[in-house]
């Protein structure tokens, strides 16, 4: 059905619980439940690079019109903002006018929305391009949203309901998706940017301006470029709008001209890229855009004591704007390798961002003022082993600070100069090493300060277990001359590689209950996509609604859905089964998170106009931007349609490739050169000087059979461990006398190794090892004769010390041979 | 210097292993036998011995001729002990003390047993009570420790018990080596548990994660702690972390009632520890169920993750590429807890094929490597499955195809 639906379906508690845990947080948007004192001061005219706007007429006649007056007007009347225009004499609405506020107030009216004050018109008409005193559209608008939220809170008008609106019917059709090859692109489009935009979006430019769009390499430029293409409708393209709109460089003396040529290029382009047609079996919702969800409001965060506030909405430029509303803005610029986020957020590679000394000292004034402060950040650490890498600080080098966040590892640090600390804020508070806080994903910290408490530090909504090592102090010895810096050290030697989405600055310790709803409120815009399933159940708007959101750079959260139906139509009980979400004319291949989804539709189940259809999140991949991409959702079955949905047979594997040239023979282990030993000795393994022995080398011998793996070491270890089974078999007497039948241990050498002699020695040496030539020598053994040559030869040498033989020479002739002949690669290999 | 001293004996041994290296020739029915016996018991074969089993051969009864190798103790202590003991620790190092783990694997292969027992069955062998060993305690190690260095024989001494009576882990909760001291030491430690589906598709299965990857399956089942966006990068996630988790991590669910419990202040290394099973009744006090905690560690990573309520698993990967594990078509590929997951991996081919594998490997000293090799390892996987799943076929047609000709 076109057109608009609204149906408050938010009213009940139930209803908010289930949908949004951050509604519990009603009207005045602190989280604490106290009551509370805003931050957002009119501007007086103290300040002295923006001078107040004097009033004197009549005094406001209601309340409401003088929060009017406090939070909105005394915050835009200036000439710069909106005062030379919207008042008495200029153009309409007059809602700065001067001369009566209560005039003014009327004219204000119609502008805001007090119940969601991002759609307020007053907000969308600054947004969409309307005078913005900064340079970034999103600022201004950010910035008056929260002029008009305060105006809200003290009200107590604010709305945390959600009015799902219906979107437009639109059905679900073939639609073009980028190739991953740049082929087309780079024929087409690439020799416009990289001829004309290569001078400065290019890495090897003297500016090194992102994006890459003119970057030599082809496929870079194209990954660069794919986000500011439409495909659909290359007239509308961002590289085409930029040079019509916004006369961007433009390289002739026309931009229409050079808009036309790039408008031409991408059409070119978009002309070579085949439609995805969808699959006309597959039962499907309607389509959407994500622009086309309405918004959820991110209501209940505890933002009464925001002096700083940064939501990096802006997307490009070199300054990323506090959008506090609290003067002046301390404003960062851009500084080395930071990245824009499109998903709200700075990507510092080797960068930082810095304010200047002068803007900063508001944070000084701010927190000196009330000796309290809380630093609050979405942040993404890129990795767990960077250390003393700054996330935010606050100081003039890295020697002398007012307070810093860091990461060290898995920890965060809390660095605070106070009369308990020194000037570098230590000794820090860090999180506990087994804690692991820290981790490469997306993250809220809070780190905060008062004199009571102390330092603490919270991640994800809860207090984490590090003790101050100091006593709370105060904040007597702060510097008002230092810089805020995010991302780095003010001298830049301090890298910290990682995302900030979001950042706040707070003049108050925010308390626990604040903090876990500012969690819960999480970061970046979330929209409920109502997909229309009206015509599949029969159903007068009936929709599966999905919460999403852009998750980081490159996908999106689909979470929470549910069934609702925005008339009054019966709700009928049909089985729904297998959601997969689409995108771009097909369903995304990984992270279908419901298509295990079991479950029915029905009337019983549906209570404050909802019925849940699971608590959790897919995360699906973003193709051409969350401007462009359009999604729909298909069902394996829902009421009488189904999808049968039939798995490929698995490819049979090929055989692995053959392994050319493997030996057939290989090395025994430890444990079988300590078991061999044992065996041909017939001393046991554990025979204490054995077992000694073993313990010492067995890490040394081979564990693998692999002959190229055998090294000096191993036969090292193998000899110690030889020696030791051959000297306590020959030290033993009757093992010896069984081992060696005959043999004359009490001989000297000369005449215990005659030829018998050397045969009782050699021949039960060759038999343990199945070497000799009893029942015929083995082919594939070593050759007898040239083993009992070279233990021969081994007994030769031994036994070569004349009339000086010492008295136990001939056993420890039999012990080395002995040792030489187990020990040796006969044993080894097999 | 000594002329005992290891430098002149390395001489020596070197000349005696090139006169060894030199030596290439058919072999004979002694030479296969030697074979045999060394490459199955990891000794030389006494003459006698020798003798004995080139005759079986002579005669056309390889089969028993292996029997006789794998009759001598050395086969326990040596090979199986250092074949096995590898899949008992994470480091999978073969230096580690004999344990409840490597004695059941061996004690199922002595008593010719289903090897499928090996992850199903309510079993672990100890030493004889008549070896006068320190009883078993599933607070340590010291009987198995005692028993390796003890004079015993292993082949003989190993005595089969019924696992939940040692272990105090219900009957129905046993599953088999999974649910043993040494493998709840290693892989329920700490962590979350997944690490011991991942070192069981290892060493069972034959397949890292790598080789199961698959991004395609269903990611409902996977648990908060692992994150969407890896350092704010979900193309990590999409590419590479939900192609292992979303089959892991339902499989792993079959163990969410386990852990290993140990004192971490008095024994940092865990040796004193146990495993713990929160048995019907019992309620885990960080989860208010059954499930361990360690099943909902770092639920802030991805709040809309899967929360694990019990230890009812699902196996994914019955379709799309790892249909080929040859999952038993007759199992219903889900279940509740260690012992039904036991029965759906040890029912797989992959795990008959993965044995036969791992005992080529162990018996040929090399990879099965040519068309060949490939066909005895089919006919070998058909054989052991036939003989009942008795590993000891599959290491009598190993050792009779690497023997020599």
């Amino acid at each position: 059905m076109a057109g608009t639906i609204s149906n408050c379906i938010g009213k009940s508690p139930l209803w908010l619980a289930g949908l949004l845990s951050l509604a519990l947080l009603a009207g005045c948007g602190s989280g604490s439940g106290e009551a509370t004192t805003s931050n957002v001061k009119p501007d007086n005219g103290d300040e002295v690079d923006r001078p107040g706007v004097a009033y004197d007429g009549p005094a406001p006649l209601t309340e409401d019109v003088q929060n009017f007056k406090l939070y909105l007007w005394d915050n835009l009347a200036f000439a710069e903002r909106c005062g030379s225009c919207h008042v008495v004499g200029g153009n309409s609405p007059m809602f700065v006018r001067t001369d009566d506020i209560n005039q003014a107030y009327q004219a204000a009216v119609p502008l805001v929305d007090l119940h969601t004050p991002q759609l307020s018109t007053m907000v969308s008409k600054v947004a969409g391009g309307h005078n913005c005193w900064l340079d970034s559209d999103t600022a201004c608008a950010d910035i008056i949203t929260g002029y008009i939220t305060e105006w809200a809170s003290a009200a107590g008008s604010i709305s945390n309901e959600v009015v799902l609106t219906a979107p437009e019917i639109k059905e679900v059709g073939g639609s073009k998706n980028f190739p991953a090859d740049s082929g087309d692109y780079a024929s087409t489009v690439y020799p416009l940017v990289s001829q004309f935009c290569s001078g400065c979006h290019a890495e090897g430019a003297p500016l090194m301006q992102q994006p890459y769009i003119g970057s030599a390499d082809v496929q870079v430029s194209y990954e660069a470029a794919r986000s500011r293409m439409r495909l659909d409708d290359p007239a509308r393209s961002r590289l085409v709008e930029r040079l019509a709109a916004e006369s961007h460089n433009c390289w002739s003396n026309s931009c229409a001209s050079d808009a036309s040529a790039m408008a031409d290029a991408i059409a070119a382009f978009a002309d070579l890229v085949p439609v995805t047609e969808i699959d006309p079996a597959l039962v499907t919702s309607k389509a959407l855009q994500l622009g086309d969800g309405t918004v959820a409001s991110a209501n209940g965060r505890a933002d009464n004591y925001i002096i700083a506030r940064y939501e990096f909405k802006t997307g490009s430029g070199a300054i990323a704007y506090d959008t506090s509303g609290v003067n002046p803005a301390v404003d960062l610029t851009l500084y080395g390798d930071v990245d824009w986020m499109s998903s709200w957020g700075l990507r510092f590679n080797n960068g930082k961002a810095q304010a200047s000394t002068q803007t900063s000292r508001k944070l000084f004034d701010q927190i000196t003022s009330t000796g309290e402060y809380s630093i609050e950040a979405w942040v993404i650490p890129s990795n767990v082993s960077q250390e003393d890498a700054r996330i935010v600080s606050y100081s003039g080098s890295t020697q002398v600070r007012n307070l810093a966040l860091d990461q060290n590892l898995y920890n965060y640090t809390h660095y605070l100069r106070s009369s308990s600390t020194d000037g570098n804020g230590m000794p820090a508070l860090a999180t506990l090493d087994a804690e692991e806080r820290a981790q490469a994903s997306l993250q809220h910290v809070v780190v905060t300060f008062d004199p009571v408490n102390g330092r603490r530090i919270y991640v994800d909504g809860e207090l984490t277990g590090g003790t101050d090592p100091v006593a709370a102090g105060n904040l007597n010895e702060w510097d008002s001359s230092f810089a805020l810096v995010v991302g780095n050290e003010v001298s830049s030697d301090r890298v910290w590689n990682g995302a900030v989405r979001f950042l706040a600055v707070h003049n108050r310790a925010l308390s626990a209950e604040a903090i876990a709803s500012n969690f819960d409120a999480g970061v970046g815009e979330t929209y409920y996509l109502l997909f229309s399933i009206s015509d599949l159940i029969n159903v007068t708007d009936a929709y599966v609604v999905f919460q999403v959101q852009q998750f980081d750079d490159y996908s999106y959260l689909f979470s929470e859905p549910f069934f609702t139906r925005l008339s009054d139509d019966p709700i009928p009980t049909v089985p729904l089964e297998g959601i997969r979400i689409g995108v771009n004319g097909r369903e995304a291949i990984v992270g279908q998170v419901f298509a295990a989804l079991e479950t029915d539709i029905n009337a019983a189940e549906y209570a404050n106009g909802m019925q849940p259809l699971s608590r959790q999140g897919a995360v699906v991949a973003l193709e051409q931007g969350s401007e462009l991409d359009t999604f729909f959702i298909t069902f394996d079955q829902l009421g009488e349609h189904s999808f049968a949905r039939v798995e490929a047979e698995p490819p049979v594997p090929q055989p692995p490739a053959d392994i050319a040239d493997q030996p057939t023979l290989g090395l025994k282990s430890f444990a079988s050169i300590n078991a061999s030993l044992a065996a041909m000795t017939g001393i046991s393994h554990t025979n204490a000087a054995v077992q000694t022995t073993y313990a010492k080398v067995e890490q040394q011998l081979p564990t693998t059979s692999g002959l190229d793996t055998f090294v000096a070491a191993q036969q090292m270890g193998i000899t110690q461990l030889a020696v030791a089974y051959c000297n306590a078999l020959v030290n033993d007497t009757n093992e010896r006398a069984a081992f060696f039948p005959g043999f004359n241990f009490g001989a000297a050498p000369a005449v215990a190794f005659n030829a018998t002699g050397r045969s009782q020695v050699i021949s039960p040496l060759l038999n343990a090892l199945v070497a000799g030539d009893t029942g015929g020598a083995l082919n594939t053994q070593a050759n007898p004769a040239t083993l009992r040559a070279e233990l021969n030869g081994l007994i030769d040498t031994m036994g070569a010390c004349g009339g000086s033989c010492s008295a136990d020479r001939t056993a420890t002739t039999v012990k080395a041979t002995c040792a030489a002949a187990l020990g040796s690669a006969v044993m080894l290999v097999h | 210097m000594s002329l005992c001293s290891p430098s002149n004996l390395r001489l020596s041994v070197i000349a005696l292993g090139l006169s060894l290296l030199a030596a290439t020739a058919a072999a004979g029915p002694r030479e296969q036998a030697l074979t045999i016996h060394s490459r199955i018991a990891g000794v030389p074969p006494s003459t006698a011995v020798l003798t004995q089993m080139s005759e079986l051969i002579s005669s056309g009864d390889t089969a028993q001729a292996v029997r006789i190798a794998m009759d001598n103790d050395g086969f326990y202590r040596a090979t199986l002990k250092t074949w096995v003991t590898p899949w008992t620790n994470r480091d999978m190092t073969a230096f580690a003390p004999l344990n409840d783990y490597t004695a059941t694997v061996m004690g199922l292969v002595r008593d010719e047993a289903d090897f499928r027992e090996l992850l199903t069955a309510d079993v672990l062998y100890t030493g004889a009570d008549d070896l006068g060993l320190p009883t078993y305690s599933s607070n340590d190690n010291t009987h198995y420790q005692a028993l390796q260095d003890s004079d015993a024989e292993l082949g003989s001494s190993l005595v089969r018990r019924t696992q939940s009576q040692l272990t105090g882990v219900p009957a129905e909760a046993t599953a088999g080596v999974m649910t043993s001291r040494a493998a709840a030491k290693a892989f329920f430690v700490a962590g979350t548990n997944r690490a011991m589906l991942r070192f069981t598709l290892l060493n069972h299965l034959c397949r890292d994660l790598e080789q199961v990857h698959d991004v395609t399956r269903t990611p409902d089942r996977i648990r908060q702690d692992v994150s969407r966006s890896p350092g704010g990068d979900s193309r990590v996630f999409l590419n590479n972390c939900v192609g292992c988790h979303a089959g892991m991590d339902p499989l792993a669910q079959a163990f969410a009632y386990y852990d290993y419990e140990y004192n971490a202040e008095s024994d940092p290394d865990a040796e004193r520890g146990a495993i713990h099973y929160n048995a019907e009744g019992e309620t885990d006090p960080a989860s208010g169920d059954r499930t361990e905690a360690k099943y909902h560690i770092n639920a802030s990573t991805f709040a809309p993750g899967y929360i694990t309520p019990n230890d009812n698993w699902l196996n994914y990967w019955r379709e799309g590429p790892n249909a080929i594990l040859a999952w038993d078509p007759t199992l219903a590929g889900s279940g509740s807890g260690a012992k039904s997951l036991g029965r759906e991996l040890a029912n797989s081919g992959a795990f008959a094929s993965c044995q036969v594998e791992k005992v080529f490997t162990q018996v040929c000293l090399r990879k099965p490597g040519n068309a060949a090799d490939r066909a005895l390892l089919s006919n070998a996987t058909s054989a052991f499955a036939a003989s009942g799943y008795n590993l000891k076929q599959v290491f009598i047609d190993t050792a009779d195809y690497c023997k020599g000709e």
